[in-house]
């Protein structure tokens, strides 16, 4: 070693430690300034929407470019990981003030956004620029209003969505398949209309040694995927997660309708590919998209992929349904603006959500991947049917579509449902014990709440 | 003997490497042949007529596709990993410059009470991060440092102390004290005698030290996740953001992203190797 | 010389005992403190809730199941790593042509973002379409729910991470082993000491030391499992819950930070008792090994 050296590496190492203090200021520097820049420069005006990532938001980000075309108003959709959205956007209401105006939040959080005063109160305002006859009384009901039905509005219809069925239209359409089929079970093969036809379909196609396989439905244990899944069977089979007049479990769920659905969930679970007892929307589609899967059950928003990549092959359908009833697990989002913004703010927010919410402007949003309406007349119209072979199933899917709990603690709510009901799937305990210990778990949480009337 | 020996490394070499050969073949494939119920083992230039054939096209699709804005996100995973990059690198460099000068503390001068420090600074390793997340994200909102790089750079920074401390310690008590006073003698104060006796002599310890903070802040999860909305997001949590997607999984966008994304980290052990087998002991064991 | 340096000393240790002061302290503290309350993530006015938080921590069985889990995991992640990492460095401790090679070609699993990799090992135990089970399934072989089954994700997520962490436990015991000095082996070959003998009596006892820090650093990683039960399984998985995933439920999904810190707290009285234990035990064995 000699000195010189040591000494310039000694210079080198100086110079490193400089310049990292001065990337470390001038990071934190640089990142202060941004929102300073846009509030400095008061003549450009512009609101922030969160939603996750998905195509949606794509759409929803050219709409918003058309906005400015016509306002000046610039339109930021910030897209956040979806499997952490949930978390991220309740850490900012913890905040002093939230970097969104607008947060496009799942039907779910409207208890919370709600009583905690974290949504701005809509109810008022949007009466006057939209009539409200003209959006679904179910998405109303769901997304926007809270409590259900009260008629105090916390979020404008942003992006409608429900559980339904894409099944392969060329083997339902083979003919060798519908003359066995027709030798096996004595009916025509057809879209089912009923659970029991469904499972008889699904059985039909399940043929693992060939690598096809019946049917998959959402079933992770993750944040909501099981419960948005059985759901669909278990109010088709007369089960309730709760009284809708007194928020009551007991009684509602632990019964004898419910168990027989989660049980038929189950056996629907063995007819799917292996590990159909645990796939998030993703493996449910994925399951589809190799081409190994007959019949899925998914939200429609995805349903505009498969079609691209399957063209006349695939078809959609609404949920089935037993004994007449039929409900479709509601799915979506809603609008809503943030308190933790400025008046001024909150103005420019509500001149987005005008514009969004008129009809034409709706008729674009429906173009637009995966965009979904509650707007009745776009619904109703039969130029939106014929639009696609997705959007006839979706507007019937609208009219029967129902949603899980939107109290505040509807967390910890879905969290216990997705653990017991998961037990009962995987046949870790008996379904009449599973359904019977989340009824006791849920009436904790509710009273614990003050919630349980 | 020597056949058992070859035994072990050959059986552990093909189960270390097999699943990294997988994210390398999955990476040249299209989307379809990576959920494929035939599995798709060998790459081909052309597609092959049967569907259930064990080739694959070969395309650099995902390569090119890594440049791509993916379907919802805001950039490409390149803006991603500029922000691994500067967290990364930055907060190494500072979690070693002040691990080696608190460990030069502590191994050169009587500091009281220097046992039970050294204990608190080693038991902060232990603490499962997630256990101080609420205390932290809140003084990061009064500080303003949510979604900002320097957040997370000072985190890391952090994280990483203890290890650097007691790395550093180990290679600093193996310096013979004869260095400095030998520089002191030639007139050295005792700051020029640590930057430019003491460090030189270091630099295979702090070359080691590096790799692990490195490693461990370039592959952060939590705290990316928790900490950060949009301002300065990591490729791990851009990564797990991507689950969910409408269009499924881009599983070979995964897998050469996963490719690049370790790419640094091999090239800067590569190039710390020797040192790496030799600083390994923690200084241990004495020579 | 140290007397006359007082204000270097303090200039070098005290940057990183401040910060270490005010991220790991004050947090703790504060922790403390939320824990007696039924403060949420969001909304304001949380009052003092008396020890209720910690009555639901010990009455939950899932708290108690998250903590034996963390537990089972560190053991069987730790024991096996070393186990396996110490055999492969044992093998490896020859030199041969590549040997450069195929080392750095072994560690490039503790590399990788456990994130994202745990991500990736999703489409490899795919029950389905997974390589793993179509090859299983071209040998005849039962095709297990790798990711699914309830009794088997656990340990799925263990082999990921024993996948992971071998490399590390084999690179610090080739250190360990490469450190040992030649002599020693000669004179033991002198006396004629056989194989066994020099292992039990020389290599095992002059690489513990070593390998003891490594146990130390490996075990305090997996008591933080977190990357890869959030990539496999996500964190309300009753039968992977770790305790990091169960704070990172309790406390961003459900918002109950109170409860959430309540735990934190018990999980840290655990840890600061182990980490003693452990340390103690460390120190005796680095203080008696002494120069050889």
């Amino acid at each position: 070693m000699t000195m010189p050296t040591a000494f310039r590496r000694n210079c080198y190492l100086l110079l490193i430690l400089g310049a990292l203090l001065g990337a470390v200021s001038s990071c934190n520097k640089e990142n202060k300034e941004k929102p300073g820049d846009a509030a400095a420069d008061k003549s450009a005006k512009s609101i922030v929407i969160w939603w996750f990532q998905w195509a949606p938001a794509d759409g929803l980000a050219e709409l918003g470019k058309e906005f400015q075309a016509e306002t000046g108003i610039a339109v930021n959709v910030e897209q956040i990981p979806l499997s952490s959205y949930q978390d991220k956007v309740f850490l900012e209401f913890g905040g002093a003030r939230t970097r969104f105006d607008i947060v496009v939040g799942d039907s779910q959080w409207i208890g919370r956004g709600a009583t905690k005063g974290l949504f701005v109160d809509l109810t008022d305002w949007f009466k006057s620029v939209v009539d409200l006859n003209t959006i679904h009384p179910r998405a109303a009901k769901y997304l926007c209003e809270y409590p259900e039905g009260s008629g105090r509005w916390f979020a404008a219809p942003c992006e409608t969505d429900a559980v339904g069925v894409a099944y392969r239209k060329d083997w339902f359409d083979d003919a060798a398949e519908r003359v066995q089929f027709k030798k096996k079970y004595g009916r025509e093969l057809a879209v089912p209309a009923t659970w029991d036809e469904f499972k008889q379909t699904a059985e039909f196609f399940h043929r693992p040694d060939q690598k096809r396989y019946g049917c998959a439905m959402p079933s992770d244990r993750e944040y909501d995927g099981l419960t948005m899944g059985v759901q669909n069977l278990l109010w088709a089979f007369g089960g309730r997660w709760h009284s809708e007049e007194n928020n009551n479990v007991k009684g509602f769920l632990d019964t004898p309708a419910s168990a027989a659905a989660v049980d038929f969930f189950r056996d629907l679970t063995k007819l799917g590919p292996k590990g159909a007892e645990r796939l998030n929307y993703g493996q449910v589609l994925e399951s589809f998209t190799n081409g190994s899967t007959a019949m899925i059950l998914n939200y429609f928003a995805f349903f505009p992929g498969i079609y691209k990549q399957f063209g006349e092959r695939v078809g959609f359908a609404v949920v089935p349904g037993k004994d007449g009833k039929r409900v479709a697990s509601l799915g979506g989002q809603g609008m809503s603006i943030s308190t933790k913004i400025p008046p001024e703010q909150q103005e420019l927010a509500k001149k987005f959500i005008a514009w969004f919410s008129q009809r034409k402007i709706q008729e674009k949003w429906i173009t637009k991947p995966a965009g979904f309406t509650a707007n009745t007349e776009v619904l109703k119209s039969t130029a939106f049917r014929a639009q696609t072979p997705y959007n006839g199933p979706f507007a019937d899917s609208v009219e029967t579509m129902r949603d899980f709990w939107n109290v505040p603690v509807y967390n910890e709510l879905l969290a216990a449902t997705q653990r017991y009901v998961g037990m009962a799937v995987d046949g870790e305990m008996p379904t009449a014990q599973a359904l019977a210990k989340l009824a006791e778990e849920k009436e904790r949480i509710l009273t614990e709440a003050g919630l349980l009337k | 003997m020597k056949y058992l020996r070859f035994l072990i490394i050959i059986g552990y070499g093909a189960v270390a490497t097999l699943p990294l050969l997988w994210v390398v073949l999955s990476s040249m494939k299209h989307r379809a042949d990576t959920i494929s119920l035939h599995a798709k083992v060998v790459p081909a230039p052309t597609a092959p007529a049967d569907p259930a054939s064990i080739t694959f096209e070969a395309t650099a699709e995902a390569w090119r596709d890594l440049a791509a804005v993916h379907a919802g996100a805001q950039a490409s995973f390149w803006h991603y990993l500029a922000n691994s990059i500067i967290i990364g690198v930055l907060s190494t460099i500072a979690s070693l410059a002040l691990g080696t000068a608190c460990a030069y503390g502590f191994s050169r001068f009587r500091i009281p009470g220097s046992g039970d420090w050294l204990f608190f600074i080693l038991s902060t390793r232990f603490l499962p991060p997630l256990a101080v997340v609420v205390p932290v994200l809140m003084m990061y909102r009064e500080l303003d440092l949510q979604g900002t790089h320097a957040g997370l750079i000072l985190l890391y920074t952090i994280f990483n102390l203890s290890l650097s401390v007691w790395l550093m310690k180990g290679f600093l008590d193996e310096i013979p004290r004869a260095f400095e006073e030998a520089a002191l003698v030639d007139g050295y104060t005792r700051w020029q005698a640590f930057l430019r006796v003491v460090l030189p002599e270091a630099r295979t310890g702090m070359a080691v030290t590096a790799v692990f903070c490195i490693i461990s802040a370039w592959n952060e999860y939590g705290f990316a996740m928790t900490l950060n909305s949009s301002g300065a997001i990591t490729v791990p949590a851009y990564f797990a953001g991507l689950q969910g997607n409408i269009d499924g999984m881009p599983w070979p966008q995964i897998a050469a992203g996963a490719l690049v994304f370790v790419a640094p980290i091999i090239i800067f052990t590569i190039c710390t190797r020797k040192n790496l087998l030799r600083g390994m002991t923690f200084g241990t064991i004495k020579q | 010389m140290a007397k006359t340096d007082g204000g270097m000393k303090w200039a070098l240790v005290a940057p990183v005992l401040l910060l270490l002061i005010t991220f790991n302290v004050f947090p703790l503290l504060y922790n403390i403190v939320l824990s007696f309350t039924n403060a949420e993530l969001v909304g304001s006015g949380s009052r003092t809730v008396g020890g209720a938080n910690y009555g639901r921590v010990f009455a939950d069985p899932q708290f108690a199941g998250a903590l034996r889990r963390t537990a089972l995991f560190v053991t069987c992640a730790v024991g096996a790593e070393l186990l396996l990492g110490f055999s492969v460095a044992l093998a490896l401790q020859r030199a041969f042509r590549g040997k450069q090679a195929v080392v750095t070609a072994l560690l490039v699993p503790m590399m990788l973002s456990p994130a994202v990799i745990g991500l990736f090992w999703n489409l490899i135990l795919n029950g389905n379409y997974g390589i793993v089970n179509q090859t299983l399934g071209w040998l005849g072989l039962p095709q297990p729910q790798w990711t699914t089954d309830r009794d088997l994700k656990f340990w799925s997520i263990l082999a990921i991470d024993i996948w992971m962490w071998t490399p590390f436990m084999m690179l610090i015991s080739l250190a360990g082993l490469g450190a040992i000095p030649p002599s020693i082996y000669e004179a033991a070959e002198i006396d004629r000491a056989g194989r066994l003998r020099v292992f039990f009596k020389i290599t095992l006892p002059m690489a513990a030391p070593v390998l003891a820090l490594a146990v130390l650093f490996r075990a305090t990683d997996a008591l933080k499992q977190f990357d890869l039960v959030m990539a496999v399984t996500g964190p309300n998985d009753s039968s992977t819950q770790t305790v990091s995933t169960l704070i990172y439920q309790i406390v961003f999904r459900d918002g109950k930070v109170g409860l959430g810190a309540a735990f934190a707290c018990v999980v840290l009285v655990v840890v600061v008792a182990l980490a003693t234990v452990f340390t103690r035990q460390l120190d005796r064995l680095r203080s008696s090994e002494g120069a050889p």
